[in-house]
């Protein structure tokens, strides 16, 4: 049927349909969930942030193996190997020299952006990281094996397709140590800072102390201190100011009482942390709100838990780190049970 | 090609999220039209920006970024649909004497109202095409092709459309 075919009555009908508005505004943000999906994957490649599992040791390195193996017969790392680096916005300087359309970030090299310059460092060809204005960053090391940055102060979104540990973020709180994702890392004039993880996982060191931080969920970094109890991003404000305390202020056992009354069940991977964390007098207290919380499953014994035997505590974390990531990818789309990780 | 869309390809979420910002409510009316469902289309439109989000290195910039994107979200909308042919059983039936009073949906305000109801107790077939010929201004070939019918069957689900249409905004 063409316009000119249409019969009469059919007039008024389409003027109608034409005004009909063409944008409709859904009723809330999709966009979060939008984020949750694309994050840790480039456009066009259809290739998803890879949820690399913290503990699973023995693939995981298994698979680093293999990467390394594989990696490596492309020949040992160039000396002076540079990584590309384009300009996004402003003009970002690699040592005193501004950045042209691209450039080359050679091992030891600055990059820095002033507040209205952004740009993108290609790390190798496993990834990329963005440089959010304010930002200065070194390149520290570029092989095969340790892609290392160094970020001073500002803001990096890093996006990594490959092996767990094979890219670094050296900060003055400590290293962050890519397991297969993406995230956002801040870093103050002081040292401080956050980060935040939007795809897979993220483990952060510092001397001894260590954080592994998942989808939907972030942690603070204090300079002397290394990185705190990771928290979710919609954790109450409580939990927050009380895991604060521990990790920063020697909250001590008040701090960590604090902690225990204001966890939901979706804090689970918070209180799971503070199990290898607080004295022993007080591991009980958390294990037992733990358990409430999210029900450990089979094999995870008391017990075990309480002596931290490495086995029920991978045990308990695969289980909690599941629902977690069940309850993130899925918000806004399923009503996810934070005990279970189930659907409701 | 804009800057934001050149961005976006180079993997700048930022700038996809400017982009989903401009046309999330075209996508969005898009596809609460051609399901009648509030539900399904917020899942379709996530689905539909995460697909463009993956397919975007294929966008060479022969049309206006908006044309694909919306060609792009009709055939993530039959595409869903072909996979689960579950999705009739929740739409409305243009028979079914309640389907205008039903929840599940959200009405728009205003001009049209009427006519948005009356195109949600479409059927499914009869309401799709209508809504890309007579809302979205795609021409029969183009419907044939985005949706797996022939151009004949496009025209007379058209018709049926109208029909049907001016019927019940006349009842």
């Amino acid at each position: 049927m063409t316009e000119h075919e249409n019969p009469p009555e059919f007039r008024e009908l389409l003027d109608r349909a034409a005004q009909l508005p063409k944008s409709i505004a859904p009723p809330h943000d999709l966009w979060p969930a939008i984020e949750a999906r694309i994050a840790g994957k480039r456009p066009g490649t259809g290739e998803g942030g890879s949820g690399w599992v913290p503990w699973l040791v023995i693939p995981l390195a298994a698979a680093a193996a293999l990467a390394v193996l594989l990696l490596g017969r492309r020949g040992p790392p160039r000396p002076g190997e540079a990584w590309e680096v384009t300009r996004v916005a402003g003009v970002p300087l690699v040592g005193t020299t501004p950045l042209g359309a691209t450039g080359a970030l050679k091992v030891g090299d600055w990059l820095q952006t002033d507040d209205s310059s952004r740009a993108v460092i290609l790390v190798g060809d496993i990834g990329h990281v963005e440089v959010k204005p304010g930002t200065r960053i070194r390149l520290v090391r570029a092989q095969r094996t340790d892609h290392r940055l160094a970020l001073e102060r500002g803001e990096i979104y890093a996006t990594v397709d490959a092996p767990p540990r094979l890219f670094f973020v050296d900060t003055p709180a400590g290293t962050v140590v890519d397991l297969g994702c993406a995230y956002t890392l801040a870093v103050d004039s002081s040292g401080d800072g956050t980060i935040r993880v939007s795809a897979g996982y993220v483990e952060f060191d510092w001397s001894g102390r260590r954080s592994i931080v998942p989808l939907g969920f972030r942690a603070e970094t204090r300079r002397g201190f290394g990185p705190g109890t990771p928290y979710a991003e919609d954790a109450p404000q409580a939990l927050r100011r009380a895991l604060a305390a521990f990790d920063f202020a020697s909250g001590g056992a008040e701090a960590v009482r604090q902690a225990l009354a204001a966890a939901r069940p979706e804090d689970a991977v918070s209180l799971w942390h503070l199990l290898g964390r607080v004295d022993p007098a007080l591991r009980a207290g958390v294990y037992d709100r733990l358990a409430t919380l999210v029900p450990p499953p089979a094999g995870v014994t008391r017990p075990g838990a309480l002596q931290l035997d490495r086995a029920p505590l991978e045990t308990y974390w695969n289980t909690i780190r599941r629902i977690a990531w069940r309850r993130t990818i899925l918000k806004g789309i399923r009503d996810i049970d934070p005990r279970t990780g189930m659907a409701r | 090609m804009t800057d934001l869309v050149r961005q976006a390809q180079q993997g700048d979420q930022a700038a996809f999220q400017s982009l989903y910002r401009e046309h999330v409510g075209r996508v969005y009316a898009l596809c609460l039209r051609l399901t009648a469902d509030a539900a399904e289309a917020e899942e379709l439109t996530q689905d539909a920006f995460v697909r463009a989000w993956e397919r975007l290195a294929t966008f060479r910039g022969e049309s206006a970024f908006s044309s694909w994107l919306y060609r792009l979200t009709v055939n993530v909308v039959f595409m869903s649909r072909r996979a689960a042919r579950r999705r009739a059983q929740r739409v409305f039936a243009a028979e079914d004497p309640g389907a205008l009073e039903r929840p599940g949906r959200e009405s728009n305000p205003g001009v049209g109202l009427d006519l948005e109801r009356a195109v949600a107790a479409l059927p499914p077939g009869a309401r799709e095409v209508f809504v890309l010929y007579d809302v979205e201004g795609y021409r029969h070939e183009e419907i044939a092709q985005l949706t797996g019918i022939a151009v004949g069957t496009s025209k007379a689900q058209l018709f049926r459309a109208r029909r049907l249409l001016r019927g019940m905004l006349e009842s």
